[in-house]
């Protein structure tokens, strides 16, 4: 089985109107083993900023350290927060350092531009290829699911109530599906003035 | 791959390079007869081997081609290998793949008819029931391991209809308008169903002339295929095979082609 | 040992030989599309997209995997196509022995048990097939039976089987199973509602899924009978 595969995650990235949403799956497990059901995959970068890491625990812990530390040395050298645009340059960078000897997550960014709080949404693979879409991302181990949902579920110009329970509905029938994901969810909606932290709480079995 | 026939353990050097050892089966270059611990031989992979057949269904009847090289791995062998037969007024039958293959099933097939026109009851093999027969023969060959290395069109008149079917070698099988084999399933197929999809009355003539232009340019860009070939065509009326036909080819511009050293 | 013994030799024979890649024979192949059943109350639906694939090639555009074995009983497979026709020959002879001797057709649970021994039949060489088998029970109620290759089964009210069925299956999880709905009545479908929904998750799948596309062909199974339909999806 892959190593993207070992630990088990979903996370899904959306656009609405004015705002964006990211929501991750909670599973730590090893296999089919469940280990723990408070996993946080999604790291807040910014204000206005999210990334979801899927993939090898331990580099999700490594890539988000090191992405927060860079980010650090970023803003402190310009004195100014990062555009999600250059961010996710930043991630594709730190990803393709390692062409040869990946680390085994697949990112997924969502945020609002610093300057014109523009909603922005994008996915890579583990070395680093970046997939811009004005639509929505997904990654994890039940991304065929997660694109099923998606597919059907989004429209344009979602308000933010509609957008988390999109986004929400979209999660959980997917990784319902998945062995491998799942034991509750996380829901950030990101909007100018505010983000919120909702957790779903979903079947655990 | 090159297992000798008989396991021993001394087994001698070839007698010449390339060539067959003392008591062995002489082996294709670049393949391998494998025979098995029973002494049986069967088609592991094919040997001289023939390229694409086309086929379009039109207004009132089915137009086939196909070249008659007979290639040897990358060696241009035979040059005279006729490989679409008429089965009788109403059907024909092409084939790409293993030629010897097809000249075994080439065979029963025609003593079937033969046998089949001796009751003289006025019935007689339609393409459907050829397609279906077919798709048995190579379904039943596949299950036993020992395929016969080919595809088949089948082609002809049915119930006042023009019918065109597929069969390869693991038993799968379909009918639809526009079919081409091999190479020409990526260089012929496209041109096909595009010119039949803007005129869904083709004419005769213009199905002859779609598919010789395809032959060209399979000739062209199929490294496996010959200048030479036959053209078949069904209507009520009965059919014919055409050829063979020699496409006149223009190698003008060839010399501007560079960079591929 | 003895094979040891004579490697060195073969070797020798067949190193300097610039081998064209090797084509080893494989009985099986995929050639896409996806099915999917849904059971009413009184009726059920069950679909199939059109294309056949090898690879990254289409064969044909217009071979729906959906086979009507009785009045009230529609199965689809997909998955080797070869072996597809052949269960779909193999099944059909059966039907009839059976007609012929019991001068009735056979009841939608019995195909489904049927198939379920057809299959195992060649449990050690098996079918590549996925089957999903839809029709109206004894009672007058709709109902979907989905299979393994191997043949085992169980009843449903909704299923998706083949290439896009992880795709499809979680939105039907959602939509008709109401699932991580809070409060939501489990409403009976509507046959309209049905067909309605079918169109839409075949849509959504070929908008991801290559294996899945051309057209959808969608068989509404009541007791009067079976009505047919094919709603186009996209080429590309």
């Amino acid at each position: 089985m892959s190593i993207l595969a070992y630990n088990g995650a979903a996370i899904i990235a959306m656009k609405g109107k004015d705002c964006v949403a990211i929501a991750a799956d909670r599973r730590f497990g090893v296999q089919a083993q469940t280990v723990s059901m408070d996993f946080d995959k999604v790291f807040e970068m910014g204000p206005h900023l999210f990334v979801g890491l899927p993939g090898l625990a331990t580099d999700v812990q490594t890539i988000s350290q090191r992405l927060k530390f860079r980010l650090n040395l970023y803003e402190l050298r310009e004195n100014r927060r990062i555009k999600p645009q250059t961010f996710m340059s930043m991630v594709s960078n730190l990803l393709y350092e390692r062409r040869f000897g990946p680390y085994f997550v697949e990112p997924v960014i969502a945020g609002l531009d610093s300057k014109t709080n523009q909603p922005y949404i994008a996915s890579m693979d583990l070395i680093g290829c970046p997939m811009i879409t004005d639509d929505f991302v997904v990654s994890g181990t039940c991304s065929e699911q997660m694109y099923g949902m998606c597919e059907s579920l989004w429209e344009p110009d979602l308000s933010p109530d509609d957008l988390f329970e999109t986004i929400s509905q979209a999660l959980m029938n997917a990784f319902d599906r998945d062995a491998l994901s799942g034991w509750g969810g996380v829901v950030y909606i990101i909007e100018k003035d505010k983000v919120t932290k909702k957790l779903l709480k979903t079947r655990m079995d | 791959m090159a297992t000798p026939a008989f396991p021993t353990s001394f087994v001698p050097g070839p007698l010449w390079g390339n060539g067959p050892t003392p008591g062995q089966v002489y082996n294709f270059p670049g393949a391998a007869t494998a025979p098995d611990q029973w002494g049986t031989q069967r088609t592991l992979n094919p040997s001289v081997t023939t390229t694409s057949v086309l086929a379009v269904k039109y207004k009132d009847g089915v137009v086939m081609a196909a070249d008659m090289l007979g290639s040897y791995g990358s060696l241009a062998r035979y040059r005279n290998c006729p490989r679409l037969q008429k089965i009788n007024d109403k059907t024909i039958l092409g084939c790409s793949g293993d030629y010897a293959d097809f000249q075994f099933l080439s065979n029963i097939i025609n003593q079937r008819v033969v046998e089949e026109e001796c009751l003289n009851d006025g019935f007689s093999y339609t393409p459907p029931g050829l397609h279906s027969w077919l798709t048995r023969v190579m379904y039943n060959r596949r299950s036993q391991f020992n395929p016969l290395w080919n595809t088949y069109l089948v082609g002809g008149i049915h119930q006042e209809k023009p019918f065109l079917g597929y069969v390869d070698k693991i038993g799968i099988a379909y009918e639809a308008d526009t079919i081409a084999t091999g190479f020409g399933a990526y260089l012929a197929l496209p041109i096909l169903r595009d010119a039949v999809e803007k005129n869904k009355k083709m004419e005769e003539k213009q199905a002859v002339e779609l598919i010789d232009r395809c032959m060209k340019l399979l000739f062209y860009r199929d490294a496996r295929s010959l200048n030479k070939y036959q053209v078949a065509v069904v209507t009520k009326k009965g059919s014919e095979i055409r050829g063979p036909i020699v496409s006149e080819a223009n190698w003008e511009i060839a010399h501007m082609v560079k960079g591929y050293e | 040992m003895e094979a040891m013994a004579m490697m060195p030799y073969q070797q020798e024979q067949t190193n300097h030989i610039e081998r064209p890649i090797q084509h080893r024979f494989s009985p099986y192949d995929f050639n896409g599309g996806t099915v999917l059943a849904i059971a009413g109350e009184d009726f059920a639906v069950i679909a199939s997209d059109t294309r056949l694939m090898t690879g990254f090639s289409i064969l044909a555009r217009d071979v729906p995997k959906t086979t009507q074995y009785t009045t009230n009983t529609v199965v689809g497979s997909c998955g080797f196509h070869g072996d597809v026709l052949t269960l779909t020959k193999v099944i059909q002879t059966r039907l009839k022995m059976f007609t012929y001797l019991h001068q009735k057709e056979m009841d939608t649970s019995s195909v489904a048990a049927m198939l379920s021994t057809v299959l195992y039949y060649r449990r050690f060489f098996p079918y590549y097939v996925y089957n999903i088998v839809a029709g109206i029970d004894t009672e007058g109620k709709g109902c979907v039976y989905s299979f393994d290759p191997v043949g085992s089964y169980e009843r449903e009210t909704y299923r998706a089987g083949g290439s896009a069925s992880s795709m499809l299956q979680p939105l039907l999880d959602n939509q008709i199973g109401m699932k991580n709905q809070e409060g939501a009545k489990q409403v009976p479908l509507a046959k309209a509602k049905a067909v309605a929904l079918v169109k839409d998750v075949f849509t959504s799948a070929a908008e991801r899924d290559i294996h899945t596309g051309d057209a959808v062909c969608i068989h509404v199974i009541t007791k009067q009978g079976t009505t047919k339909e094919t709603y186009p999806l996209r080429r590309d």
